[in-house]
Order: structure tokens, then C-alpha cells, then sequence
């Protein structure tokens, strides 16, 4: 047994010799403008300006890893990585599991994309098929609001449920506003329509509980971009719309 | 692109190679190392897993033999998919777990918010390099299931008349062993193992569920539909393109492989009558 | 929670997304069965066209993993969806994974399917044939009373094994495609137990548990199919079905 537990304890070693130093970022990268996979092949986005800032300004070395989506917080808290940067708003039930550090974007509404000239009705909404991803505050709100009479239909990335979207097999798309509009804004057919949905508040970075030295750096540093005006100048470099903050 | 291309190749031509060379098409490419390697590496811990397996099913031990039995049919009798998931998590886990009684201290365990792992302490991270050895091994491990029963039918399938002819010049049980059956056991079995090749070959496709960035994330990746002028140039959605472009991979992997094992089949079934090669 | 209660409490959860595997594997086998038959037939024909067609059907489904092959049929019937599904009011069904799903599992399943049969129709003994079209037979008489008996008789063994390795092929279907109303299957449903609270063991465990046992059904049904397709076949010359599937594709 002793034997046992030495051999695990240098193979755990050998994993996590690099991870004293480096914090590991997980995003999504289909999320743009959020997070997306440039040309390049690198991770781009608002949240990886503003996560390579943070780590400058909190003095971290930091790296990113591009994860799915529907497994990132089981995976925050295996210690498969330290923070989300997935544009994941803050909520009641996440904050039961995970924390969150000071929101770096405002609340920000959820809005419905249709296709042009569709009459979708949401307030007597039947027979509708609505699409959102796995395990988002809006796949949770078309759940509570919509299910019976409609179909929900569950996608592993928002960019899969706006192709079926474009492509006739769902009547709309509810999402965020920063990665919604400028989807419509490219002229594929799609305009927004029917009531401005809010569900969860800011978006922030995802933590476990017990990191809060990590916690209040970040805190430390989105504070001092915050008062610097340089967030939310990276929040009008980034969105078509941008949501700053006063 | 140089001007001398463009200039042969016409500017549509050269836009669209300049789309499918650049940074995003490059590492979908190299990805295709991790299916090949999976597959490599795969393939060799199933061959030495079966062979080892296969082995101890002739063991003097009922108990050796019940396990190698029960490893091969469990194994084989719930989908590759399951164990393929079920493997590299409950690996992690137990080692953490063996961590965990040495490292945690029963304080650490209470504070921990997390059901798992038990404390800071035991948690065990895996570079991605890591992750893909595990992914690979437990192809390994799953392919091994069937190559055993494929090796340990071969064995048996072994004229029994060699054996005796072999025992009838003096050789000792050992030497009929390796010398006889073992290397007659590799025309019998090349057929099945080709098949188990074959089928470990497909399963590599599921890398993308252990959060490997493989071939078919990048294919979701670069066929979704892209809005975002700064992501590339704005398309709509491309995903079967991609799609075909793997089909159209396997196939030839598979082609490939068939005409290794028809060669390896040529090779050990030298000396042999053609009927029974 | 113990391990045990776990379990129990697993073997509730998991019993609707089985059905959701079953009903997979039951919708696509028979319509797979009956076009591996065509298949076969169109393989083993003399005209080259149909031959060739036949064979390159075969090696493109066996070739490539089934899991890709419902990623490229779901986006490439949804690239149809404007111009076809919608025009005939079929759209929303045809994209249903309860409705592609058993598809690309049948396209799948026939291919292998008619290899299996395609192998055993070149067992059925001339002599038999022969004696066949001495007695007169029709074409479709030789292939009733002679051909199909033999070739059905050969094939079962390997077929009970695919139609194992199909239903357990059911477990990728959700990995693929998106989720309708939160309906899962077994690997998908056992998935998102672990991930809430991270019992390895007990989840995978009890989904595998039902893998096992259905097919373990699914291989005593199929054996006591062969026993008939023996029956007048001598005790010494039989083919016994055992629970110790090659499981080879």
C-alpha cells in the first residue's frame, strides 16, 4: 500500500509539476466575440484580451485551454484547469457549486433570433421549436417557460443550434445579445424578434470555492481595469453593441 | 501564397488554398497525429494485453483463467464507448483516491466543497498529453478483450497433429510451445486481429468525448457557421464538408490496412499451403 | 449516499433512457435486415452495375465509424432542409434523433448485415443448386427452397453478433446528435449523473449493467432462432451459438 501511494503520488507529481506556476484558463472557443478559434488557430476573443490582462496586471502565468462546454464546471472542479472564461453568467444555482469572481461584462439580455418574416407568437407560444446549448441559462429559461407544448432542443455549441436556426429546423434561437447580434448583423436571413428575455446576472470568471487567493486577484485586477476605463474600452473594441459598465 | 502560384493557379483558386492552409486548417491537420497515434499505440498494448490474456487462459489456475476470461467478456460485452469513458475517469479517480488517504487530513476533507476529489491535495491533473495516453491505452485495454479471444482461439486452432509431431522429435512442452504453436497461431489469427485493427481504427473517432482536441472537434469547429469577420471569412454552415473529408480518412485507413495485413498475411503464411494460409 | 443505495437509486434512473436504446436498435434492425438481404443479393448479382454498387456501399459503411457517419448524415440532411423537408412538411421529423437516429443505424447495420449475408450465399452448395434447376425450379422457387435455408442457416451465428454490436452501437447516438426535450439514452444519461456528483463507479456501472443484460436477451432469443434454423440439420454437424461472441464487425 505504501508502495502504492508513492508511485501515485509521483505520477499526481509529474501532472502537476507545471500547474504551481500556470493558472489554466478554460474557454470554449465557439462563442465568438466572447471566445472563438482565430485564423491562426489561437484562442481570440474579449474574454482572452481580457484574460491575458488580468493575468499580467495580477502578476499569473497563465494559459488557455479549449474545453466543451457542457462539462466545464465538473471539470473546474476536478481540477482539470482553475478558471472559466466562457462567458458564463452568474447564477444561484452555479454559485452553489462554484464561485465567481467581480462580473467583467454588465447583465446582459437574452434575445430571440428568428428568421426574417417568420411570426413567431412567444406569448402564446405552441408548438414552437426552440433551440439554446446544453447547460445555459437560456437552455434553463426556455426548460421553466416553454416546455410541454413546445420542443427544446439542446445543442453542444450556440453556433450548432444558430446552423439549424439558418437551416429551417428550429422556428428560434434564444441567446445572448453580445454573440446573438452580430449573427443577425451578417445578413443570413435571421432578425431578432419577440421580448427581451433576463436571465442571470453579469458574466464573470468561474472559481472553486476554495481558491480565493486566485479569486481575489482577479477580483484585484478586474477592479483596477474597471477604474482605468480599460475594460470597458475592450468591451467597445469587442461587441457591436457593447454593454459597459457606468 | 507566392505570386508565382497565384499567378498559375488563378486568385479563386489561390483564396480558397490560402482558406484550407491557414492557422486553424493547420492544427485540424496535425490532429490527425493524435488519431494515428491513438490508434498506434492502441493497437500495440491490445496486441501485448491479448496475447497476455490469452496466455493466462491456459493457466494451471482456475482463478487466472476466470479472470482473463472475465476481462475478455465483460469488456466485450458493453459498448467501447462506455468502457472508453468509464476507463480514464475511473483511473484518475483511483489514484487520487490512493492520494488522498496519504495527503489528505480529515479537516482538508471536510473543508473541500467539491463531492470529488476528496481534498486539494489529491487532485490529480493530466496534461493533455497525459489525457491522450490514458485515451489511448484504454482503447488498448478494450481492443485487448477481443484480440485475446481472437489469439486464444488461433491457439487452439493449431493442427494437433503439429503438436504431436513436435513432441514426437523430443521438443519439451516450452519449445512445442514457442516454436510450434505460437508461430502457427499467427496464420490463424491474422484474420481476426485484422479485424480488431479495423475496429479500433473506427473507435479512435471518439477521442473528442475524453476533451481531446481530435479531428472531429476541428471538423465541428471549422464547419460551424462563422459571422465574425475577425474569426475568418464569414461562411455559412460547412460541417459535412468536413464531415466527408473524415469519412473519406477512415475509408482510406482501412484501405490501407487491409493491404498491410493481406502482406503480413502473405508473409506468415509462407511455407504454408495456400487452402489453409 | 452509500454505493448501494447509489446503485439502486441508478437502476430507477436508468430504466426509461434503456427503453430510449432499445427502441433504437428495434427500429433499425428488421428494415436493415430486410435491405442487407437486397444488398446481398445485389452483391452476389452478375450485372457488374449492381455489383459494384453493392460492394462500394459496403466498404464506405464498414470503413468508416459509425460515429462520424451520424455527425455527416445530421448535417447533411440539415442542408437539405429548406429545399426538401420543408416544402413536403417532413422537417422537424426527419431531423428528430428518434427519427435519424434508427436511420444512420440502419444504413450502418445493413452494410454489415449484407456482407455477413453476401459471405454466406457463396456457401450454399453447388450440388444443391444444381439439383435445384434438374427438378425445374423457378428462379424464385431455388432461391425460397434452396438458397435462402442454407444461406440464413450460415449467417445467423455472425448476425446474432452484429445485431449485439448494433444495440450497443445505440450508445453514440446522443453523443452526436442534439437533445430533444431532454430525452437520453443510457451513456448520456449515466454521463450527466457523473458530472453531477462524480460516482464513477456506480453510474457506469449500472448503465453497463443494462448493456450487458440486454444483450445477453437479445443472444438467448437469437439462439433459440438458430436452434430452429437447425432443427433439421444432424446433432453432430450443428453450429451452437455461444455467449462468448467474436463480436467481430
Amino acid at each position: 500500500m505504501k508502495r502504492l501511494i508513492i508511485a501515485a503520488a509521483a505520477f499526481a507529481a509529474l501532472g502537476t509539476a507545471a500547474q504551481a506556476q500556470t493558472v489554466r484558463l478554460a474557454t470554449e472557443g465557439a462563442y465568438a466575440p466572447w471566445n472563438f478559434i482565430d485564423e491562426s488557430g489561437a484562442a481570440a476573443g474579449f474574454e482572452i484580451d481580457l484574460g491575458n490582462e488580468i493575468c499580467s496586471r495580477a502578476g499569473l502565468t497563465c494559459e488557455w485551454v479549449i474545453t466543451a462546454w457542457d462539462t466545464m464546471i465538473p471539470n473546474l472542479l476536478a481540477g482539470n484547469y482553475d478558471v472559466i472564461m466562457a462567458g458564463m453568467s452568474i447564477t444561484e444555482e452555479r454559485l452553489q457549486s462554484i464561485d465567481f469572481s467581480d462580473e467583467y461584462y454588465p447583465p446582459d439580455p437574452s434575445l430571440y433570433a428568428v428568421r426574417e418574416g417568420a411570426a413567431v407568437d412567444f406569448d402564446a407560444a405552441s408548438g414552437l421549436r426552440l433551440g439554446a446549448q446544453t447547460g445555459t441559462i437560456q437552455e434553463g429559461y426556455l426548460q421553466a417557460t416553454f416546455a410541454g407544448s413546445n420542443t427544446i432542443v439542446s445543442y453542444a455549441t450556440f453556433d450548432q443550434a444558430v446552423a439549424d436556426l439558418i437551416a429551417g429546423n428550429l422556428d428560434a434561437v434564444l441567446a445572448d445579445a453580445g454573440y446573438i447580434l452580430p449573427i443577425v448583423a451578417a445578413g443570413q436571413g435571421l432578425e431578432i424578434a419577440g421580448p427581451e428575455v433576463s436571465v442571470g446576472g453579469g458574466v464573470g470568471g468561474g472559481m472553486r470555492k476554495e481558491d480565493d487567493d486566485l479569486e481575489a486577484a482577479f477580483n484585484a485586477a478586474i477592479a483596477s481595469m474597471k477604474a482605468d476605463g480599460s475594460l470597458n474600452a475592450l468591451i467597445t473594441e469587442w461587441f457591436d453593441v457593447p454593454n459597459t459598465f457606468d | 501564397m507566392p505570386d508565382w502560384l497565384t499567378n498559375i493557379v488563378g486568385s479563386d483558386v489561390a483564396a480558397w488554398l490560402d482558406y484550407v492552409t491557414n492557422g486553424r486548417h493547420l492544427q485540424w491537420y496535425a490532429s490527425f497525429g493524435y488519431t494515428i497515434g491513438a490508434a498506434l499505440l492502441g493497437g500495440a498494448v491490445a496486441l501485448v494485453l491479448g496475447l497476455t490474456a490469452a496466455a493466462l487462459r491456459r493457466s494451471r489456475f482456475l482463478p487466472v483463467r476466470l479472470a482473463s476470461a472475465g476481462y475478455a467478456n465483460i469488456v466485450r460485452g458493453v459498448p467501447d464507448v462506455l468502457f472508453f469513458l468509464f476507463f480514464p475517469l475511473a483511473f484518475e479517480q483511483a489514484l487520487e483516491w490512493i492520494v488522498a488517504t496519504g495527503a489528505c487530513s480529515v479537516e482538508e476533507r471536510a473543508a473541500s466543497s467539491a463531492l470529488w476529489p476528496p481534498c486539494r491535495d489529491a487532485n490529480i491533473f493530466f496534461s493533455t498529453t497525459q489525457y491522450f495516453l490514458l485515451a489511448s491505452v484504454t482503447l488498448g485495454i478494450v481492443y485487448g478483450a477481443f484480440a485475446s479471444s481472437v489469439i486464444h482461439g488461433a491457439t487452439a486452432a493449431v493442427p494437433r497433429a503439429q503438436l504431436e509431431a513436435a513432441r514426437a522429435f523430443g521438443m519439451s512442452e516450452r519449445q512445442v510451445l514457442w516454436r510450434v504453436q505460437i508461430r502457427q497461431m499467427w496464420i490463424y489469427a491474422l484474420p481476426g486481429l485484422s479485424n480488431v485493427w479495423m475496429l479500433l481504427v473506427k473507435s479512435t473517432s471518439l477521442l473528442s468525448l475524453l476533451q481531446i482536441n481530435d479531428i472531429v472537434m476541428w471538423a465541428d469547429r471549422l464547419g460551424a457557421p462563422n459571422f465574425q469577420s475577425r474569426a475568418g471569412p464569414i461562411h455559412p454552415d460547412w460541417r459535412w464538408r468536413y464531415y466527408l473529408v473524415l469519412l473519406v480518412f477512415y475509408i482510406a485507413l482501412t484501405w490501407l490496412s487491409e493491404r498491410f495485413f493481406r502482406w503480413l498475411r502473405r508473409r506468415a503464411g509462407r511455407g504454408m499451403i495456400a487452402a489453409e494460409a | 449516499m452509500g454505493f448501494l443505495e447509489a446503485i439502486v437509486s441508478d437502476i430507477g434512473s436508468l430504466a426509461v433512457p434503456a427503453l430510449f436504446n432499445v427502441y433504437f436498435a428495434v427500429a433499425s434492425i428488421p428494415v436493415g435486415f430486410v435491405l442487407a438481404v437486397l444488398l446481398a443479393l445485389a452483391r452476389h448479382s452478375r450485372r457488374p452495375v449492381l455489383s459494384r454498387f453493392a460492394a462500394v456501399y459496403i466498404y464506405a459503411f464498414r470503413g468508416s465509424p459509425l460515429f462520424i457517419q451520424l455527425f455527416m448524415v445530421y448535417s447533411l440532411m440539415l442542408s437539405l432542409n429548406l429545399s426538401l423537408w420543408r416544402p413536403w412538411g417532413v422537417d422537424g421529423f426527419v431531423l428528430h434523433p428518434l427519427f435519424l437516429g434508427p436511420l444512420v443505424l440502419t444504413l450502418n447495420t445493413t452494410a454489415y448485415t449484407a456482407e455477413i449475408i453476401f459471405g454466406a450465399l457463396r456457401t450454399v452448395p453447388q450440388g444443391e443448386l444444381d439439383a435445384a434447376r434438374a427438378y425445374g425450379m423457378s428462379p424464385w422457387r431455388q432461391f425460397r427452397s434452396v438458397i435462402w435455408p442454407n444461406t440464413i442457416r450460415v449467417a445467423w451465428p455472425a448476425y446474432t453478433n452484429e445485431v449485439v454490436f448494433l444495440f450497443q452501437a445505440t450508445a453514440l447516438v446522443y453523443f452526436a446528435l442534439p437533445v430533444v426535450d431532454q430525452q437520453r439514452d443510457l451513456m448520456s444519461k449515466a454521463t450527466d449523473l457523473f458530472y453531477r456528483d462524480f460516482n464513477v463507479f456506480a453510474h457506469y456501472a449500472v448503465a453497463a449493467g443494462y448493456f450487458l443484460v440486454i444483450s445477453w436477451l437479445i443472444f438467448v432469443g437469437c439462439g433459440a432462432v438458430n436452434r430452429r434454423l437447425n432443427a433439421h440439420v444432424a446433432p453432430q454437424r450443428r453450429v451452437a451459438l455461444r455467449y462468448a461472441p467474436k463480436y467481430l464487425r
